[in-house]
């Protein structure tokens, strides 16, 4: 019970379900996002790329047309710097230091002729000059010293001199970088209210699916007239509860077709019985001492074996179909158990038994005293009918686990192998037997009725050995605590 | 003693009525619920036996009505059911008795005596009860026939004492069972037999007039006489 108790929100169906559910989506919105976070990139790069081809090739027109005197570097300088200005998503606060883009003119020999931007523009002519830059496509430059990749569009002058513009990809990346935190934050606070929404539907619905379980598993036990809640609303639970009482109903309705049935069989054999046995007795007390008063004794005998197998038949019946009527009562098994060896110890050492209860003192449980006498009886008749002399019968009495666990050894002979199979069911009984085979079968019936069991056997040492257990109390609400604790309410 | 008996069945009410009429009952007999609240309002009952199903309505239903007309009679509900019903408990508890079908004679009519004592004023409870030579102490929990002191278990005395308390009636096993042991069984051994058996050793000794008397198929009794 405790360990339901403690049992954590992460084990219910609910969570499961939204996790998975939560899965899925964060799976679709991330594809979403990435693919949208691709596209915007590469219309940036594009729009940059345009930028560069357009410049490189108004720079290279300016260098071309420009005479090659001692203005040629000023001017084309001038030029590029202002073009620099002009650079597409350019932050605005460090414009004083344009270190985002470089304008760089070689020679046909491959020397250094003109550097506009930041530092030397050595490593950069050595960056180029490493890798290919196919002209009139922006190609990514990494150089050294500098953090972030340059796009680099390239131009060849009739002069036979290469012009190279550089833009540094730093502003572009971190436009893509804002974006994509965005994104990730927007995706976040997406999956989490995804996850919070089928969370909160999930254990909505199946709380009603719980609730229907424990009113159902309330019903299994105590009464058949109650049902199972049901809503308004025409979804799948709704149709379960209503299914659920619809099948109640029926097993109801099956179960009253029982009682009807074996109390009006009960009925239509006990009054004839009542009249034979009336008849008999009258008869009886007119013959008094005559001969003929023993036939009509073995006959009222008879009846009133009759009569205990009627009464055990319908008991056992009603039982197997989990419909005998309980009248429970506070039971102490102890003082039970003492009370029958007391009315059956003389008895027993009449057939040379003994009979010694081992108990750990009183032991109260919530049944029908009358069913628990007679299911005792039984077993001690059984003892009584099938032991030889000199046989020892100890019963052992002790609370197992909110169980009450009753259970007789003997050192006799035990069950026959053939019939140890079959212990419980109706007219089973050994071959010497000369009971109706009820016995056990009735012992059965009742534990089961109180929600317990039997199981019977033969011991290893030899003798037989028959177990009974009974709930201590019958299990209203099992579990509705555990999921009240889980749920918070 | 005025007796008014209920039962639909003509098989049972003939053999009752002529086995309550030698047990010395002025007996009354109803077939039906209806002829029953008539005769009941007329005459006036010492006691009621009724049969829990009858044609035209529920044995219960009857005597309830019955309480509510005024009549106060204690009521012994013969039962043919299965379970014992709640409301027949709930009558048992209101001072009324059942017994089911069938029964033996001799347990009705120790229930009918039970019924009526308990409805009579209550005389002084007696401290000491005499059968013959036999005598029992109820307050000492001592037993004497012909002054000797009998060695007998707790249990024994109180099978005794009910023994006597019914002294020249027939008492059958289940009668024993119910009121010595507090439980409605029938077993199907000779527990009671073997207790009576023993007890009939300690109190019927050699040389002595035999007390405690078996009558075969009914059950026993203790002779007063």
């Amino acid at each position: 019970m405790s360990s339901r108790i403690a049992k954590p929100v992460m084990h219910s169906a609910a969570w499961r379900i939204s996790l998975w559910a939560t899965l899925a989506f964060a799976c679709g919105t991330m594809l979403v996002f990435v693919f949208l976070h691709r596209f915007v990139a590469d219309d940036i790069q594009r729009r940059s790329d345009q930028w560069l081809s357009g410049e490189v090739e108004v720079l290279g027109d300016v260098a071309e047309r420009t005479p090659k005197d001692a203005l040629y570097g000023r001017v084309v300088g001038e030029v590029a710097e202002l073009a620099g200005k002009e650079v597409p998503n350019r932050r605005l606060s460090d414009s004083s230091s344009n270190d985002s883009v470089f304008f760089l003119q070689t020679g046909d020999d491959g020397a250094l002729k003109l550097w506009v931007g930041a530092g030397s523009g050595a490593p950069n002519l050595k960056a180029i000059r490493a890798s290919r830059i196919v002209q009139d496509q922006p190609t990514d430059l990494r150089v050294p010293g500098f953090p972030v990749p340059f796009r680099v569009a390239s131009m060849r002058i009739d002069d036979g001199s290469f012009i190279y513009l550089g833009l540094s990809e730093r502003d572009e990346l971190r436009v893509l970088r804002n974006l994509g935190l965005r994104f990730f934050f927007l995706w976040l606070l997406l999956v989490l209210l995804g996850f919070g929404i089928v969370f909160f539907t999930t254990r909505r619905m199946l709380s009603h699916v719980r609730q229907i379980t424990e009113a159902a598993s309330r019903i299994g036990h105590s009464d058949l007239h109650a049902r199972v809640p049901t809503n308004r609303r025409n979804d799948e639970v709704s149709h379960l509860a209503l299914t659920l009482n619809r099948m109640l109903d029926r097993i109801e309705s099956s179960i009253h077709q029982l009682h009807t049935i074996t109390d009006s069989l009960a009925h239509d054999l006990r009054s004839p019985l009542t009249a034979i046995r009336g008849k008999l007795e009258t008869s009886l007390s007119a013959a008094e001492h005559g001969e003929q008063a023993e036939p009509i004794v073995s006959a009222i005998e008879e009846l009133d074996r009759l009569t205990d197998f009627l009464n055990k038949s319908l008991d056992v019946a009603e039982a197997k179909a989990d419909a005998l009527r309980l009248n429970r009562v506070p039971v102490d098994l102890d003082e039970l158990l003492r009370v029958m060896i007391d009315l059956y110890e003389p008895s027993m050492s009449e057939g040379g038994l003994q009979i010694s209860l081992r108990s750990g003192g009183p032991l109260t449980i919530e049944a029908d005293e009358a069913l628990i006498h007679r299911m005792v009886a039984n077993l001690f008749d059984n003892e009584l009918k099938h032991l030889p002399a000199g046989c020892t019968v100890t019963i052992h009495l002790s609370n197992e686990d909110e169980a009450a666990s009753l259970i007789l050894e003997d050192d006799g002979p035990g069950f026959d192998a053939e019939v140890c199979p079959h212990l419980f069911e109706r007219r089973v009984k050994g071959k010497e037997s000369n009971g109706h085979g009820l016995g056990l079968a009735f012992v059965d019936a009742v534990a089961r009725a109180h929600g317990g069991g039997v199981t019977a056997g033969n011991r290893e040492e030899g003798g037989a050995r028959i177990a009974v257990t009974l709930p201590m109390a019958l299990r209203r609400n099992a579990g509705s605590p555990a999921t009240a604790a889980q749920i918070g309410r | 003693m005025r007796l008014l008996l209920v039962e639909d069945e003509i098989d049972i009410q003939k053999f009752l009525l002529s086995s309550l009429e030698e047990a010395g009952y002025q007996v009354e007999a109803a077939s039906d619920g209806k002829t029953a609240e008539r005769l009941a309002i007329d005459g006036q009952f010492d006691i009621l036996v009724v049969d829990l199903g009858l044609p035209d309505q529920d044995g219960i239903s009857l005597i309830l009505k019955l309480r509510q007309l005024g009549v106060r009679a204690p009521v012994l509900i013969l039962s043919a059911r299965r379970s014992v019903d709640d409301r027949v408990l709930g009558l048992e508890q209101g001072g009324d008795d059942y017994l089911t079908k069938p029964f033996a004679l001799a347990e009705l009519l120790a229930r009918l005596r039970n019924l009526l004592k308990r409805n009579s004023p209550p005389g002084a409870e007696a401290t000491r009860l005499r059968v013959l030579d036999l005598e029992l102490d109820l307050l000492r929990r001592e037993a004497t026939r012909s002054g000797q002191i009998l060695q007998l278990t707790p249990q024994e005395f109180v099978l005794l004492e009910y023994l006597c308390r019914n002294a020249g009636r027939v008492v059958t096993r289940s009668m024993i069972l119910d009121r010595v042991w507090g439980m409605r069984i029938q077993p199907d051994t000779n527990v009671v037999d073997v207790h009576i058996y023993r007890l009939r050793g300690k109190v019927d000794g050699k040389g002595q007039q035999p007390l405690i008397r078996t009558l075969r198929g009914v059950g026993y009794v203790l002779k007063d006489r």
